[in-house]
């Protein structure tokens, strides 16, 4: 393996950032340690690096398993410059007289020495800084200029040349300066060689791409995830989304998830301060203060579960119940043609199963807003206290039925807040049958959420709002 | 590092069998991760489900350096008065009376008040002196002259401010008192964090630490520990019991049974006299690895199927020779 100071600090440079790719976070400072900790155990035992590596690198339970796969990856690359691949298989119909080739690339080829060729081939690629690679289409790019680097020219020439003198044959192919004549079938072999070196190139860029251009194309995608509509995503990019929706939802938990307590000035907390001094004599040192803890928000989902919102309500949903440490008591409830309660199939399934069966008991109706509104009247005001923030996901399209906003001026007068989400786009808010304007004005918000980047936004406002105000 | 210790963590090995002789029986992971801790004198953040033994882990790492061991058991609320350093009011109010009785002999007889004040200064400050500071565990961790073993357990239950607290403890082996400046370590302590993950720790904490996940143990593992913990145990007993149990812990519950609960059902088992695992002796003892309602009423409903599994699993009982 590495044997110089510097191939080894080169090799971990590389490695950190093929683990960077994997989606591990690595810190300067957890850098360093690694490399501490390598020059401690030594590359010796693989076992032993992969574990130290581990304890300073990859610091939770998803991030171990991700390193650990990356660690194989990584290190089977790299180990497959020893020798122990298929021997001497690429010139198998050639017996190895290098005769007549004076060409560095094309002798090492005839000989068919695959650990000297991969050797070449690695110190190649970190000539051309192959762990630049970034994107998919670089990997013809990096190809060539591996081998270049290693000579394809002069490897071209070669087997021109050797064409040459196998179409003079034997009489006259003394005058070149090649010195030995070539001899018949080289030429072919050289060709193999070559084709089979363009692979060989080929396979360690596509390696390669996957360690190091890992990062690159996952921001790509997700970036590209995060702005489309929600309403036109490919069903392949719903496996995606979902995990992307489910680490978001994670982040905002953790951001959110320090339990606010604010520090009431001037208001002498005289139990506890008596307590904490009875050890001083009851003399006062230490005062405390009262402090008043600040509730977790209530929130009370309602979705329109009909084709488009369908979509987003999905997503909405997943959000919600994945922040559920830090919002206190989450419901939904789900609607088109009526109106029923979803939290139990929430807390009984995953999501996706969850949504599956609120669709087959109320989805595909003619959306009627006015009976799901009389439907949450009669079930579920009551529950509504000045301490929950009610949000309506839907596009207001009522089929021409009445709206019944006077409901849902009762439910705003209750509420602390109501906050409704549309997936349709401002400028067809109140075309058609959208009844979006007369709902307005009992609403502290409306806004336009179609993307995952909307989503986002507002649960994390949600969140922080609703802390903040109380 | 003291030469004694350096031997000691010479290697993975030598950490492994020393561990064993006192009835830890740990991992390769957890033996590497010792090794590189102990030898690079990082932190180390254990994390894993509750009753694997991270604490055991803390506990006889200092009973096999032979060193002393200092816990910090962390709660919500906890600050630095508790943790840190606490100044000893009751003393320091006699200081001040007891100077006041002899502040005429201090003052002698400056003529005015000018010099009376530059005879105060000149008297040495001892209100905010070492004298007065009533050490709390980390103190006394750094102040310990021969090293110590620092468990700060359970870091997940206190505070976000505390976390932030103790960076300077873990990344520097030292604490800035107001009063008396910075407090460095004189022997470079042995500090271990575990965190049962009931909430995300912040990065600058992890950043600072090296982090090892202990997971519940393999059933290999477990019979050693078993076998090291209860050795009264006989071979198949055990061996059922471990099968068992590590086919209970497959199942979907609120909370599954640990190590320790392995070993405190064994001992009970072996209370009972039991030669062997029976559906009926499993329901009666359910209680000892479960403890929630729930999961108990799960398990007994399968309980019959899980003891044949066992069963299956392990070889009849050989024949004594």
């Amino acid at each position: 393996m590495a044997e110089t100071k510097g191939e080894i600090d080169r090799t971990i440079v590389n490695f950190l950032k093929a683990v960077r790719g994997a989606d591990v976070r690595v810190s300067v400072a957890e850098s360093l340690d690694a490399v501490r900790v390598a020059d401690f155990v030594g590359w010796e035992n693989r076992e032993v690096l992969k574990q130290g590596l581990s304890l300073a690198l990859a610091k939770t339970t998803e991030e171990k398993g991700r390193f650990d796969a990356c660690f194989e990856a990584f290190f089977t690359a790299v180990a497959e410059r020893s020798p122990a691949e298929d021997e001497n298989e690429a010139t198998d119909d050639w017996d190895g007289d290098t005769a007549g080739v004076n060409n560095e690339l094309a002798q090492m080829l005839l000989e068919g020495d695959q650990a000297e060729i991969a050797a070449a081939m690695e110190e190649a690629a970190a000539e051309v800084g192959l762990e630049n690679i970034k994107f998919f289409t670089q990997r013809g790019l990096y190809t060539q200029r591996i081998l270049r680097q290693m000579g394809l020219e002069g490897l071209d020439a070669a087997i021109r040349e050797a064409q040459a003198n196998t179409g003079m044959g034997e009489g006259e192919g003394q005058g070149q300066g090649s010195g030995g004549g070539g001899q018949p079938g080289q030429a072919a072999a050289l060709e193999v060689a070559r084709k089979r070196l363009f692979e060989t190139a080929r396979n360690l860029v596509e390696r390669r791409l996957s360690l190091y251009g890992a990062e690159t194309t996952r921001d790509l995608r997700e970036g590209r995830l995060r702005r489309s509509r929600l309403g036109n995503l490919d069903r392949r990019d719903q496996e995606e989304m979902r995990k992307l929706v489910a680490r978001i939802a994670k982040r905002l938990a953790a951001l959110h998830s320090r339990k606010p307590k604010r520090r009431n000035r001037g208001m002498l907390d005289l139990r506890q301060t008596m307590r904490r001094n009875y050890a001083n004599d009851g003399i006062m040192f230490d005062l405390i203060w009262k402090r008043k803890k600040i509730s977790k928000p209530r929130v009370m989902a309602i979705c329109d579960v009909s084709g488009s919102v369908a979509s987003v309500a999905r997503f909405l949903l997943q959000f919600l119940y994945a922040l559920h440490d830090v919002l206190n008591d989450v419901r939904s409830f789900a609607f088109s043609g009526k109106l029923i309660e979803t939290s139990q199939f929430f807390a009984a399934h995953d999501v996706d199963a969850a949504v599956d069966q609120i669709m087959n008991a109320v989805g595909y109706m003619p959306t009627d807003y006015g009976k799901s509104l009389e439907d949450f009247r009669e079930g579920f005001l009551d529950q509504v206290d000045k301490r929950t923030t009610v949000v309506i996901l839907g596009d207001g399209r009522s089929n021409n039925t009445d709206p019944r906003s006077d409901i849902l001026k009762e439910i705003s007068e209750r509420s602390k807040r109501v906050l409704w989400l549309n997936p349709e786009p401002p400028p067809l808010w109140g075309t058609g049958d959208s009844e979006i304007f007369r709902y307005r004005p009992y609403c502290s918000l409306m806004r336009e959420v179609n993307t995952l980047q909307h989503l986002e936004r507002v649960v994390n406002d949600l969140v922080r709002v609703v802390k903040a105000a109380s | 590092m003291h030469a004694d210790f350096a031997k000691k963590l010479a290697d993975v090995d030598a950490i492994t069998s020393g561990f064993g002789d006192l009835g830890y029986i740990c991992s390769n992971p957890i033996a590497t991760a010792l090794f590189i801790a102990g030898n690079l004198e990082k932190p180390l953040l254990v994390e894993g489900p509750a009753g694997v033994g991270k604490t055991e882990l803390a506990n006889t790492m200092a009973a096999y350096m032979g060193l002393p061991m200092i816990r910090l058991q962390c709660y919500e609320g906890l600050d630095e008065a508790k943790a840190l350093y606490e100044w000893r009011y009751a003393k320091q109010l006699l200081y001040t009376q007891i100077l006041r009785d002899k502040i005429s002999e201090v003052l002698g007889d400056a003529a005015n008040l000018k010099e009376s004040m530059a005879k105060l200064h000149a008297h040495s400050d001892l209100f905010f002196s070492e004298q007065f500071v009533a050490p709390r565990p980390l103190l006394k961790a750094l102040r310990e002259e021969h090293g110590c073993v620092l468990l700060i357990d359970e870091i997940d239950k206190a505070d976000h401010e505390f976390e932030a607290f103790l960076l300077e403890i873990l990344s520097e082996y030292q604490v800035s008192i107001p009063e008396l400046g910075t407090i460095k370590a004189i022997r470079k302590p042995i500090v271990f964090l575990t965190s049962n993950n009931t909430r995300e720790l912040s990065d600058a904490l992890k950043r600072r630490c090296l982090h090892l996940y202990v997971p519940f143990p393999e059933a290999k593992l477990e019979r050693q520990i078993l076998r090291a913990r209860v050795p009264d145990i006989t071979e198949h007993l055990m061996r059922q019991l471990v099968a068992f149990v590590q086919n209970v812990r497959e199942l979907d519950l609120k909370k599954h049974p640990s190590v320790s609960e392995t070993i405190d059902w064994a001992r009970a088992l072996m209370l009972l006299n039991a030669s062997e695992l029976d559906g009926d002796l499993v329901r009666r003892t359910l209680n000892v690895i479960l403890k929630f309602e729930e999961d108990i009423t799960a398990v007994d409903r399968q309980a019959l199927e899980l003891v044949r599994q066992a069963e299956k699993a392990t070889p009849p009982p050989a024949i004594v020779k």
